[in-house]
């Protein structure tokens, strides 16, 4: 007869459980047609930049990043929820979750694999963006150079060299990676609250649309915070509302740090990775959140 | 004087009560009463029942996917709420689904890993679990392309992957052919063989009769009866005799012994086959038309 052996030990967390579950959301993921659709939507979008209107350089530059990180900005907002959104909802209608967590996997495992999956997928489509947004910019500053080197021709060495240095100056800068970075960060805060969303949701549609609230609700976060810090004539009714607003939202405001970029105001490292650190904060207390409700959740 | 210990069951349940709570109102539904059952290891279990009568539950609760409102769930011993008693566990839901945008192959690999399973010894048990269950060609094909009965067999590998001790069926063969249902049938015959617990729900009463050595079943709920097949089914006082090629009056001379040892003969006539007999014969003789000339 066949018994399980006694001395056997369980890993109560596997690291190669959750990446096998992640791999495989990732699969799944990108062998959707709505993943093409969104990234194509948005590579589309950042490459049209390169036909926008001539004006003076600095203006072009300023509006090409100003499209580019928009686009990537909203298109990895919305892939985040859309792709997380579908994601337990499905594996519990087509009872596939049934077959993964009959297998020796918690259920921990499996919410943080669903999450890795869906972070992967962000980050490749972000590169993918950014690779397009880089290209259309070096395209775009090459041919302002080489124009400039023309008009410059005549002009003392000097001159010219300082004209070519403020073009430089105008397409890159270092705080372009720096709003790249907090655009995922932003994406993957949401997609970690969408889980959460998700996994008391009755169906996909239902959690796109609590998401689409939420993420304006998020944005008006910081002034809800402002009134109920300062306020003190207001009633009850409404100091519970704010602060249940303040507490139970994130902030999404303080991800918006692409304004900055664009006007190509530097970023300070420490708010930089303040707002990193909070990103992750959220993050992790979105899954926390998940795992509570999934946890005793009846399959 | 010390005793032997007494074996541990692969599946335990110990006064197991589930109730529903019914949405936006104040009633509930007991879908699981008071169930007390145990499954010897090495034995072919079958839990019957009509539609609604807990089977299902019954079996979510096993696996720890649904947890008792009362009462206790162990597998080998564990609690079934542990994930760890899972590490032995096979389980075939009712219907599965898997993940449609892999291939045969990936769905295997992707469940091995989650046992635990690494580099050769995944390749080699993939290669022995699709070969085991007849889809070593359609390996490559994406789940979206099997049919019912395919599915069922990848869903049957994919729950032997790391070969458990206990393999939990919920109506294993539900939706598939005839053939189907035979090759679901003979190999959970083939894997008590091999020393394995398998524990399945079913509707075929007639499959059920012919692979288990104990059922239970179930009714709104409530385990209305429960044991050995042969003890549940036996007539006790009749005894069953089957004869080839015997001439009448050797039929004429049992019914005249018959009557003077003061026993009757109750039925006397030819044996028939199973309609899923006939069917199996009938279709494994027909020529396949489909094939090239």
């Amino acid at each position: 007869m066949k018994v399980p052996m006694n001395d056997f030990r369980h890993r109560v967390f596997s690291f190669s459980r959750m990446t096998a579950i992640a791999g495989n959301t990732f699969t799944g993921l990108t062998r959707l047609k709505t993943f093409y659709v969104l990234l194509l939507f948005a590579l589309l979008l950042i490459g049209s930049s390169v036909f926008m209107a001539r004006m003076t350089f600095q203006q072009e530059f300023q509006v090409l990043k100003d499209i580019a990180l928009g686009a990537m900005s909203i298109f990895t907002s919305l892939l985040a929820v859309i792709a997380t959104a579908r994601l337990l909802p499905q594996d519990i209608e087509d009872r596939t979750a049934y077959t993964v967590l009959a297998k020796p996997v918690s259920r921990f495992e499996y919410l943080a694999g669903k999450l890795l999956g869906v972070l992967l997928l962000v980050a490749l489509s972000l590169l993918a963006m950014s690779a397009l947004f880089f290209a259309v910019l070096l395209f775009r500053e090459q041919s302002v150079l080489n124009e400039t080197s023309r008009q410059m021709a005549a002009a003392p060495a000097e001159q010219s060299a300082e004209a070519l240095r403020l073009v430089r100056a105008s397409a890159f800068n270092v705080n372009l990676f720096s709003g790249i970075a907090v655009i995922y960060v932003k994406g993957c805060l949401l997609a970690a609250l969408t889980l959460f969303v998700s996994t008391f949701a009755t169906s996909t549609i239902f959690t796109t649309i609590v998401m689409a609230f939420v993420y304006f609700i998020g944005h008006l976060q910081p002034i809800a915070r402002e009134y109920w810090l300062q306020t003190n004539s207001a009633g009850m009714f409404t100091k519970t509302f704010l602060a249940l607003v303040v507490l139970l939202f994130p902030d999404l405001q303080s991800f918006n740090l692409t304004d900055d970029v664009v006007a190509g105001n530097a970023i300070p490292t420490a708010l930089l990775l303040k707002t990193i650190a909070m990103g992750v904060f959220y993050c992790g207390f979105y899954l926390a959140l998940a795992w509570t409700v999934f946890f005793r959740k009846e399959l | 004087m010390d005793y032997p210990a007494a074996p541990i069951p692969a599946v335990a349940l110990t006064g197991v009560t589930k109730i529903f709570p019914v949405p936006f109102q104040r009633r509930s539904v007991v879908a699981v009463r008071d169930l007390n059952l145990a499954v010897a290891v090495g034995q072919i279990y079958g839990l019957l029942g009509p539609n609604g009568s807990g089977k299902s539950t019954t079996l979510k609760i096993i696996l720890g996917l649904v947890p008792p409102t009362r009462g206790q769930a162990r597998i080998f011993g564990r609690d079934s709420d542990r994930v760890a008693s899972r590490e032995s566990v096979g389980f075939l839901p009712e219907s599965p689904y898997f993940y449609k945008f892999l291939t045969g192959e990936e769905t295997l690999r992707f469940y091995g890993k989650l046992c635990g399973l690494r580099g050769a010894a995944l390749k080699s048990r993939v290669e022995e679990m699709l070969a085991l269950v007849g889809l070593t060609s359609a390996r490559t094909r994406r789940l979206a392309g099997y049919s019912k009965g395919m599915l069922q067999r990848i869903g049957l590998a994919q729950a032997l992957i790391q070969e458990p001790s206990l393999l939990v069926l919920d109506e294993p063969t539900a939706g598939v052919d005839p053939a189907g249902a035979r090759e679901i049938r003979d190999l959970i015959l083939e894997l008590k063989t091999r020393g394995i617990t398998v524990l399945l729900s079913s509707h075929l009463l007639g499959q059920v009769q012919e692979i288990c050595d104990r059922v239970g079943i179930l009714a709104n709920g409530v385990l209305v009866r429960e044991g050995a097949l042969s003890e549940l089914l036996g007539v006790e006082n009749q005894t069953q005799l089957l004869l080839e090629n015997a001439p009448p009056n050797l039929l004429e001379a049992i019914d005249d012994l018959a009557a003077r040892s003061g026993a009757r003969v109750i039925e006397r006539g030819r044996p028939r086959t199973s309609l899923e007999q006939l069917f199996l014969e009938a279709t494994e003789a027909a020529p396949d038309e489909s094939a090239d000339e």
